[in-house]
């Protein structure tokens, strides 16, 4: 089953994925892992940012990594790159 | 007419000095001057002494110092200008320097006498150049009648009262970064009255700053934003403590620093200085305050406060270098930065009057663009964190800049890419426009910094297309090759310069041209312009703009 999920970019990875916010079709049952690569099969240029991100759906943070997640239609996935000016 | 006048004046002199010199011969006294002696071996001697040299010395009445030499055994040689200043806490600016320093001594006991009248109070304040240990804040059990009256209107706030308003004033907040965050958030934290506040800046107010440094002003180019930020600030409420650091915080100074303050802010402008900040917040378990800002979007999250994350917790590797973007690449407007450092100054305020703060194990995300806000509900502590961790790797300050790979500062690095032979001078470029040596000039700036200025034969490929590869921008490139080597009918390599704002990114491009010449490109030989934009600006045509 994959639904409809729409996800956020903000930062240096609006920059480098050049949109600010998209629909994806994912797996609904996926872990926060795949639910990563996935976004960036469809962005390569995000790839430099892992480690560096914070990985946000239904804005609350996850860990990049094998916790497994119940993705719900319409839920917001926010990528979110520190940022550092003042 | 001013030679006659000169030599009147002259014989005058002469007249003068002949009759000391006899008065000198008669004299039964001791040359040797014991009291003035000693006088000068003591500190504010030497600094009296040292006024009056510089004194006759800036109008050029240095030769008269001659009389001293016996009463002191050697010459009355002051310190050099600059170093009188410092010594004086004196900031030179345009002002000061048309008139000798006695006359800012002079300026600063008017102003001090002017005080004690009771007017306002226009002295500058002081400017720390190291780190000093700060007497105790006291702590004030009522509040006088002149803080009622001031601070009514927030009193009667159930959430603050008389016992909130009495713990902002025995709080001390050292902000560090005096710039687009902490410009409001000092002046929030002033106006509320916050006991001591610490101001923190190694940089001098420029005029691409006041878009957004809201407490400078344009009187005060050149001068140190702590000081320029306090003086500010001294204005709107003289009743609290200012404290400015003109320096750049490092691994030597922080803990020392941070220790002596309650609550600290971080509105630095880079990374390695948040990573500095945050260690050295967590190894003095201080809660830290954190906001930042880039162009039309800020975060906000307030680390190490009772149980929260730190900074590392989220963020344990930093971001490579060249994925950073800062304020003068980037580009950020002046009100995103005054919004943040605004929120900044409320959490500030309720921690210091003991109300807690709501960002605790959140952040708060700004969408300037899409006016909205964001809470991101954040992870617990890393019990695995390097510096807050369960066994934490991390117990003194490092090296931050190496770990960063990218300097305390947010000015931009000049890349070294390419070698001599690679590149050419402004000046070099100008020759080849006057010789009209057939070429093509490539500016690879994105197109908003070109509608801000631009030279006329440029064509316009972005470094980004160029790293994509960007089909239509190569064939552009193509065509344009094509034209040019028609009119110079030759097989050679065509020369292509490549032109940005400052001669990093044109570097990187030359390297991407280099690589497709011969291949998805005709044969071409690419070179950059050293320094770019702002080099033609200042070596070729001063009424090019800067930005
Ligand atoms: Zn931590």
């Amino acid at each position: 089953m994959s639904c409809e999920v729409l996800v956020l970019y903000f930062a240096k990875s609006a920059e480098l994925a050049d949109v600010r916010s998209e629909h994806i079709s994912v797996a609904q049952r996926t872990t926060s892992e795949q639910l990563w690569e996935e976004i960036v099969s469809r962005h390569p240029r995000l790839a430099a940012l892992r480690n560096h991100v914070l990985l946000a759906v239904r804005q609350e943070y996850i860990a990049i990594g094998d916790q497994l997640l119940l993705l719900q239609p319409g839920d917001e996935v926010a990528i979110i790159p520190p940022i550092s000016g003042g | 007419m001013f030679a006659a006048v000169d030599t009147k004046h002259q014989d005058l002199l002469i007249q003068n000095l002949e009759n000391i010199l006899n008065k000198i011969k008669q004299n039964k006294t001791p040359l040797i001057n014991e009291s003035f002696q000693q006088f000068l071996n003591t500190k504010n001697g030497y600094l009296v002494s040292s006024l009056v040299s510089e004194f006759l010395e800036f109008f050029s009445l240095g030769f008269t110092l001659a009389v001293f030499q016996p009463g002191t055994g050697t010459q009355v040689h002051g310190p050099d200008r600059g170093n009188l200043a410092q010594d004086l806490g004196i900031v030179e600016n345009e002002n000061t320097r048309d008139g000798p320093l006695l006359l800012e001594v002079m300026k600063r006991c008017q102003n001090s006498n002017s005080r004690e009248d009771g007017s306002s109070d226009s002295s500058l304040p002081v400017l720390h150049n190291l780190v000093t240990e700060l007497p105790l804040l006291e702590a004030k059990t009522s509040l006088s009648n002149e803080a009622i009256l001031r601070y009514s209107r927030q009193l009667v706030l159930p959430e603050l009262g008389v016992k909130g308003q009495l713990n902002l004033s025995k709080s001390s907040v050292l902000i560090v970064g005096c710039g687009g965050l902490g410009c409001p958030l000092a002046q929030y934290l002033a106006a509320a009255g916050i006991g001591r506040l610490g101001l923190l800046d190694y940089d001098v107010v420029e005029i691409n700053n006041l878009h957004r440094q809201v407490l400078h002003g344009e009187n005060r180019q050149g001068i140190p934003k702590s000081l320029s930020a306090a003086t500010a600030l001294k204005q709107l409420n003289s009743g609290v403590e200012y404290i400015c650091y003109n320096l750049i915080l490092t691994p030597k100074i922080a803990l020392e620093l941070i220790q002596q303050y309650d609550i600290i802010a971080d509105c630095s402008d880079n990374v390695p200085t948040r990573y500095l900040v945050n260690d050295a917040c967590v190894l003095t378990g201080k809660p830290l305050v954190s906001a930042s800002a880039l162009r039309m979007e800020g975060q906000l999250t307030v680390y190490n406060y009772h149980g929260s994350p730190c900074y590392r917790c989220l963020f344990p590797v930093p971001p490579p270098a060249e994925t950073v973007t800062n304020c003068s690449d980037g580009g950020v407007l002046g009100v995103v930065p005054g919004i943040m450092g605004c929120l900044q100054a409320l959490e500030v305020l309720k921690i210091a009057s003991g109300l807690g703060t709501s960002f605790g194990q959140f952040m708060l995300m700004f969408d300037a663009l899409e006016g909205r806000f964001r809470n991101i509900r954040l992870r617990p502590k890393n019990q695995n964190c390097a510096v807050c961790g369960a066994n934490p790797t991390i117990r003194v300050l490092q090296d931050y800049e190496a770990f960063c790979g990218s300097s305390a500062s947010d000015k931009c690095r000049t890349l070294h890419l390419l070698s001599k032979e690679e590149r050419i001078s402004a000046q070099e470029y100008k020759k080849i426009l006057d010789e009209q040596v057939p070429h093509l000039l490539v500016d690879v700036r994105p197109p908003v910094e070109v509608d801000i200025c631009h030279l006329p034969h440029s064509i316009y490929i972005t470094l980004d297309k160029l790293e994509r590869k960007n089909l239509d921008c190569l064939n552009h490139l193509n065509r344009k090759l094509l034209e040019g080597k028609q009119i110079t009918d030759e097989e050679m390599s065509f020369p292509v310069y490549v032109i940005c704002k400052l001669g990093n990114d044109s570097q990187k491009a030359v390297k991407i041209l280099q690589e497709l010449s011969g291949k998805e490109l005709g044969v071409l030989l690419a070179k950059d312009i050293t320094g770019g934009l702002m080099a033609w600006s200042n070596k070729v045509d001063p009424t090019f703009p800067q930005y």
